[in-house]
Order: structure tokens, then C-alpha cells, then sequence
């Protein structure tokens, strides 16, 4: 892992695409702005490990459970 | 080609019915090829399923049986399919859908990815509704 220290209004351009810029650090808290290609996905870490963890749970499914759910679906509610 | 999958037994394929997924799925990022895979016995759900690892396969949903207007921009205009994945549980459990998430397949290219929409709003577990009766006889 590369470590920068960075200010306030400081970039980091990682590639030729993407740029990294400090906008303000407040509170502990740093405000990134993030310029990147439409292709390239930004995420924050927390959504992407929750996205994951669905991900693996949905591979869990087998058959059964899935005529069980279609059943499901198709009852008149 | 052919390839035995945990659910399916042996499928057999034809070179353009891979769809790829040049990212993979998020957590899945190894896989990259699969199959769209239409089964009678649970539809509407149909199965993304991995050419490349006989253990894995998704159940899809399409969004639109669920929410009319669902993702309409993230399709893009014709060509594109979305689908939702879904996670099955057992009897007792709701079964959901991720809806933050879907599958966007580019039918002309035939690649695909999974993108993740700006709108926080849009639940990763989104209920499928109360789950059937447990069969009769028990």
C-alpha cells in the first residue's frame, strides 16, 4: 500500500483517469471528490462488503427454495 | 461445450450463449462467464450460472414482475436486459431481492455487469413477499 500525507484542495491522480482531491477535512471527517470514467466503480467500502455478503448469500439458493418463492410470487394477494 | 453444474447436472452450451462479465460479480470477481439458464420448475426465476465454477449459480428475478419502472435508465435504451438477484430462504425466512444492485446485460455484445445504483433509497434486501404454505403432508 502507498501512503501519501495530503492538504486540503490536494490531489491524488492515480492512472491517467482518475483523480483523487482532498475537498476538506472537518471533524474528523475528510471529504473526498472523486473523478473517474462511468466504467470505473467507486463505492464506499461498507456498500460493497454489504453488496458481497448478498451476493453470497443469493449463491446459496437451490431449486427447491426457488419453486418455493415462485409459488410465492404467483399466490393473489 | 459442456460443463456439470451443482443444480443442473450437465449443460450444454453454444460459445455465443456466454454472457461475460468482464468485472465478474462483486465478490466473484474470478468468474466471469456464465449462462443465463431458464428453469421450468422455478419460474420466474431464471439462473445466472457460472460456466466456470460447477458451484455456483444466482438466482434472477425480472425487476419489472416486481416494480414497472424499475432501473428504466439504468437499461439505457434498448438492448439491455437488467435483472435482480435474489436471496432464497429457507421456509420461514423472506426471501429478497437486491434491487441496489442488478444485473445489466448488453444482449448485443453480450457481456454484462453488476452495477451499483447512486439511489440510496434502493434496498439490497427488498421483501419478495410471505413465503408459500410448507407442502401438504407435513
Amino acid at each position: 500500500m502507498l501512503i501519501l500525507a495530503r492538504k486540503a484542495e490536494e490531489e491524488i491522480r492515480i492512472g491517467d483517469n482518475i483523480v483523487v482531491k482532498i475537498l476538506g477535512i472537518h471533524n474528523g471527517q475528510v471529504k473526498i471528490g472523486i473523478d473517474a470514467p462511468r466504467d470505473t466503480r467507486v463505492v464506499r467500502g461498507e456498500l460493497y462488503r454489504e453488496i458481497q455478503q448478498a451476493n453470497v448469500e443469493a449463491s446459496r439458493a437451490d431449486r427447491d427454495a426457488a419453486a418455493r418463492a415462485a409459488a410465492g410470487l404467483k399466490r393473489p394477494t | 461445450m459442456k460443463f456439470t453444474n451443482r443444480q443442473f447436472g450437465e449443460l450444454e452450451f453454444e460459445d455465443n450463449h456466454v454472457v461475460m462479465f468482464p468485472e465478474g460479480l462483486i465478490g466473484f470477481e474470478r468468474c466471469r462467464k456464465f449462462l443465463i439458464v431458464d428453469d421450468e420448475t422455478t419460474e420466474p426465476f431464471r439462473w445466472l450460472v457460472s460456466v466456470e465454477d460447477g458451484g455456483l449459480s444466482f438466482p434472477l428475478l425480472d425487476p419489472a414482475l416486481l416494480l414497472p419502472g424499475y432501473a428504466t435508465d439504468t437499461a439505457d435504451g434498448a438492448g439491455k436486459t437488467v435483472f435482480v438477484v435474489a436471496t432464497l430462504r429457507a421456509a420461514g425466512g423472506n426471501s429478497t431481492v437486491n434491487l441496489r444492485s442488478p444485473i445489466v446485460i448488453d444482449n448485443g455484445a453480450r457481456t454484462a455487469r453488476q452495477v451499483i445504483l447512486d439511489d440510496e433509497g434502493l434496498p439490497l434486501q427488498f421483501p419478495l413477499g410471505p413465503p408459500s404454505p410448507a407442502p401438504a403432508g407435513r
